[in-house]
C-alpha cells in the first residue's frame, strides 16, 4: 500500500512509540535518580541526578559476572546450534531425503515443547553427569530451544537460493558436501546471520532452565540474576533501575544494528512469499 | 545429514517427556531418601544398610547384656535371632553377599558410593515386606521396654536401638511405583483446575488482544512514512529484551508505593488504590496480560505486517473499482489473503502463552494467593520447591499434553500451509 502520511498519522506514531517505550523511558529516569528520591515523589526528572544507582548495581551483585555467563552460554548455544542446523536445514531443502515433512513435523514439534515439560529429566541428568553450575550445564538445555529452531528459519532461507547453481556444480564434478561449502554457504551466509542473531537472544532471554540448573551467583546468567536483585525485605528499585538499563543497552545495540535481518528472520517461518 | 541434527532434536526432547511420563507413576521425592529414585521392585540401599547394620550388631552385645531380668534379655535376644534371619536370607539371595562384601569394603574406607547398581540391590517383594514389617514390630517392643523398666543404662540403650532399627527399616524400600495414582490425585486438585483455568484465561484474554491490536497497527503503518527505522526498532526492543526483565520492569511499574502506572491508574480513577494491581487477583491478572499485550503485541503486528505486504495492491484498486468501501476491503480482501499468516502468528503465540512462566513467575510470582499461577509455574514449584518429581511430571505431562492438543487443533486448521515451499 501506499497511501500517503498525513499528519495524523504521525501523531498515532508518536504516540505509539512513546507507549512502547514508556517503560524503559520511566526506568531510565529513575535509574539516575538519587537512591532516595524515588520513594517519594513521581516526578519525571529528578532535580539532583546522580550515578549512585548504577555504582549500587554494580557492586552489591556480580552484574558483570552475570554478563559474562549470559554471552558466553548464548555464543556456545549459537554455534553449536547453527554449526548442527545448517548441514540438516541444508539437507532438509535440497536432498532426496523420504519422510521430510514427517522430520520437519518433529522439528517443528520441538520447538514447540514445553520446558516445563522436559525440565525434570534434564536436570537429573545434568546434575547425575556433574554440570550444574557450569556453561555446558545450560548450553545442552538450550539446545533443545535452538536447533529446531535455527533449523525452521535456516530451511526457509536455503529455499530461496537458485537450484542452477548447484545443479552446475555437480556438472562440475562437486560432492555435496563441497556443494554445501562452497555454493550454498557462501550464498546462505547472510541468513545463517539472522539465524544466529535469533538463536543468541533467544538463548540470552531464556529464564527457567537458568533458574533450576545454575543456582550459584557465579553462574546465574542475566534474566535469573536481574529477577532476584531483591531480598526478602525490601526491593531496592533504584539498583533493578539501573542494573536493567545497564543489561538492555547490549540488546538495544544488537537490535539497532540488526534490526532488518531480525525482522525478515522472524517473518521468514510465517509468510509464504 | 540431518541424522545428528535430529538424533540431537530427539535426546533433547523426546526423550526427557518420555522420561517425564515415566517419572509421573512414581512417588518419586527426591527430598525422601526412601523415595529418591524410581523402584519397579523392593531394593535395598545398601550403603545405609550395611552402615545401620554394623552399629546394630555392636548395640545388640551391650542390650543383652544389660538387660534387667530374663524376660527381657529373651526379647532382646529373639529380636537379635530374628534380624541375622533376616539379613542371612538377604546374603544368600543371587549375588548379594558378593555386593554386600564391596559394599562394606568402601564404607570401612570411607568412600561414599556414587554407582547406584552397587548402593542398590533388588530383592525379593515378600521378603522385604516382612523384614520391614518384623522391624517396626521390635522397634515398638523396645520402645515399650523403654516405658516400662527403669534401669537406666538400659533404657537408653534400648531407645537407642530401637531408633536404629527404624533407620534399617527406612533402607529396605518397597517399590514406589503407584501407576495412575498421581494422575487422579491431580485431575480431582482444586488448584491443579484453578492454575489451568489461569493460563486458559491469560492466553486467551492475551493472545486475542494481541492479535486485534497487532492487527491494528500492522494495517495503520503499512504505508510508506519516514521514520520506519525508529518505529521497527523501537517495535522490536520489548520483543527482544528478556522477558524476566520486563517482567521486573513492569513490577516496579505496577508497585502500590512507587510504580507510576499504578500511581496515574489511580489518578484517573481507573482503579481505587494504588496497590490494587498487584494486592487483588483481578489486580493480578490485568497487569500480567498486560505486561504481556506490551511485550508482544509489537512482535505480533510485525509478522502481520510482513503478511500485509504480501498481499497485492491491484486487488485493492479492484475492490474500490467495485465499489466495495475500506471495511469491506478488509473483510473481503485482506482477512481471507491474511488468514494464513494469522493462524501461524496465532499459533505460536498461543504455544508461547500457554507454557507462561518467567513473566508470571518474576512479576505476581503466581500470588495473590495463588489467582495468577499459571499450570507451568505449579509444576515448577511442585518439582524444585517441594523436591516431588513424580507429582511435578504429572504436571509437566499436563502441560504437554495441553500444548499437544492445541498445536493438533491448530495445525488441522493451517493444514500444509505451515510447511509449504519446504519440501518440494
Amino acid at each position: 500500500m501506499n497511501k500517503r502520511a498525513g499528519i495524523g498519522f504521525y501523531i498515532f506514531l508518536v504516540v505509539f512509540v512513546f507507549f512502547v517505550m514508556f517503560p524503559f523511558i520511566w526506568v531510565f529516569l529513575t535509574s539516575i535518580k538519587p537512591p532516595g528520591e524515588i520513594f517519594n515523589n513521581f516526578n519525571w526528572f529528578s532535580s539532583d541526578p546522580s550515578v549512585a544507582s548504577y555504582v549500587n548495581a554494580w557492586n552489591n551483585r556480580p552484574l558483570g559476572r552475570y554478563m559474562l555467563n549470559s554471552f558466553m552460554i548464548s555464543s556456545i548455544t549459537t554455534i553449536i546450534a547453527i554449526a548442527f542446523a545448517s548441514v540438516a536445514a541444508y539437507a532438509l531443502t535440497r536432498l532426496p531425503i523420504r519422510f521430510k515433512g514427517l522430520i520437519l513435523g518433529v522439528i517443528l514439534a520441538a520447538s514447540m515443547f514445553p520446558q516445563i515439560a522436559i525440565i525434570s529429566p534434564i536436570y537429573n541428568f545434568i546434575t547425575s553427569v556433574g554440570l550444574r553450575n557450569s556453561y555446558m550445564g545450560l548450553v545442552i538445555p538450550y539446545i533443545t530451544i535452538s536447533l529446531p529452531l535455527s533449523i525452521w528459519i535456516l530451511a526457509t532461507f536455503f529455499q530461496k537460493i537458485p537450484w542452477e547453481l548447484e545443479e552446475s556444480a555437480k556438472l562440475d564434478g562437486a560432492t555435496p558436501f563441497q556443494t554445501f561449502r562452497k555454493i550454498i554457504f557462501p550464498l546462505a551466509a547472510p541468513g545463517v546471520f539472522t539465524t544466529g542473531i535469533l538463536v543468541f537472544i533467544a538463548a540470552w532471554n531464556e529464564y527457567l532452565f537458568a533458574l533450576t540448573i545454575n543456582t550459584d551467583d557465579n553462574w546465574r546468567t542475566v534474566p535469573v540474576g536481574i529477577s532476584l536483585y531483591q531480598s526478602q525485605f525490601n526491593i531496592p528499585w533504584g539498583d533493578i533501575s539501573a542494573a536493567t538499563v545497564i543489561v538492555t543497552i547490549p540488546i538495544v545495540i544488537l537490535v539497532l544494528i540488526f534490526q532488518r535481518r531480525i525482522v525478515a528472520g522472524l517473518t521468514s517461518g510465517s509468510v509464504k512469499e | 545429514m540431518v541424522a545428528p541434527a535430529l538424533i540431537l532434536v530427539i535426546l533433547v526432547t523426546l526423550w526427557p517427556v518420555a522420561q517425564s511420563f515415566y517419572n509421573s507413576l512414581f512417588d518419586y521425592r527426591l527430598n525422601d531418601p526412601s523415595r529418591s529414585d524410581r523402584f519397579l521392585s523392593s531394593n535395598v540401599d545398601l550403603e545405609n544398610y550395611a552402615n545401620q547394620y554394623f552399629y546394630l550388631s555392636r548395640d545388640f552385645e551391650t542390650l543383652a547384656a544389660d538387660a534387667p531380668d530374663p524376660e527381657a534379655a529373651d526379647a532382646v535376644s529373639e529380636i537379635q535371632a530374628g534380624i541375622e534371619g533376616y539379613h542371612n536370607e538377604l546374603l544368600e539371595m543371587d549375588g548379594l553377599s558378593e555386593q554386600y562384601e564391596e559394599v562394606e569394603s568402601m564404607l570401612a574406607s570411607f568412600t561414599a558410593i556414587g554407582d547406584r547398581t552397587l548402593k542398590y540391590a533388588e530383592v525379593d517383594n515378600e521378603w522385604a515386606e516382612s523384614y520391614k514389617a518384623f522391624l517396626t514390630e521390635s522397634s515398638e517392643e523396645l520402645e515399650s521396654f523403654v516405658t516400662t523398666a527403669d534401669d537406666e543404662a538400659f533404657t537408653t540403650n534400648a531407645a537407642n536401638v530401637a531408633g536404629t532399627l527404624l533407620m534399617v527399616e527406612n533402607t529396605v524400600i518397597e517399590s514406589n511405583f503407584i501407576g495412575l495414582k498421581n494422575y487422579s490425585r491431580y485431575l480431582q486438585d482444586g488448584r491443579m483446575w484453578q492454575s489451568l483455568y489461569n493460563t486458559l484465561i491469560f492466553t486467551v484474554v492475551s493472545v486475542g488482544a494481541e492479535l486485534i491490536l497487532g492487527l491494528a497497527i500492522a494495517i495503520l503503518i503499512n504505508r510508506t512514512f519516514t521514520g520506519r527505522g525508529i518505529v521497527r526498532a523501537s517495535v522490536l526492543i520489548p520483543w527482544a529484551i528478556p522477558t524476566a526483565v520486563a517482567a521486573m520492569m513492569w513490577k516496579f511499574l505496577y508497585d502500590g508505593q512507587t510504580g507510576i502506572v499504578s500511581h496515574y491508574f489511580e489518578q484517573f480513577s481507573l482503579i481505587s488504590d494504588a496497590s490494587v494491581l498487584l494486592s487483588t487477583a483481578t489486580g493480578g491478572m490485568f497487569s500480567v496480560i498486560f505486561a504481556d499485550v506490551w511485550k508482544t503485541t509489537p512482535y505480533m503486528a510485525l509478522l502481520l505486517l510482513a503478511g500485509l505486504q504480501t498481499i497485492p495492491q491491484g486487488l485493492y484498486e479492484a475492490a474500490e473499482v467495485d465499489g466495495a468501501g475500506k471495511w469491506q476491503q478488509f473483510w473481503k480482501v485482506t482477512l481471507p489473503l491474511l488468514k494464513s499468516a494469522i493462524l501461524v502468528a496465532l499459533l505460536f503465540r498461543t504455544l508461547d502463552a500457554f507454557r507462561v512462566f518467567d513473566l508470571i513467575f518474576v512479576l505476581t510470582g503466581g500470588g495473590p494467593a495463588n489467582a495468577t499461577e499459571s499450570i507451568s509455574i505449579y509444576a515448577y514449584i511442585t518439582l524444585f520447591s517441594q523436591q516431588n518429581f513424580g507429582a511435578g511430571s504429572v504436571l509437566s505431562v499436563i502441560v504437554f499434553v495441553s500444548v499437544a492438543i492445541i498445536s493438533t487443533l491448530f495445525i488441522k486448521f493451517i493444514g500444509s500451509d505451515l510447511f509449504a515451499g519446504k519440501t518440494r
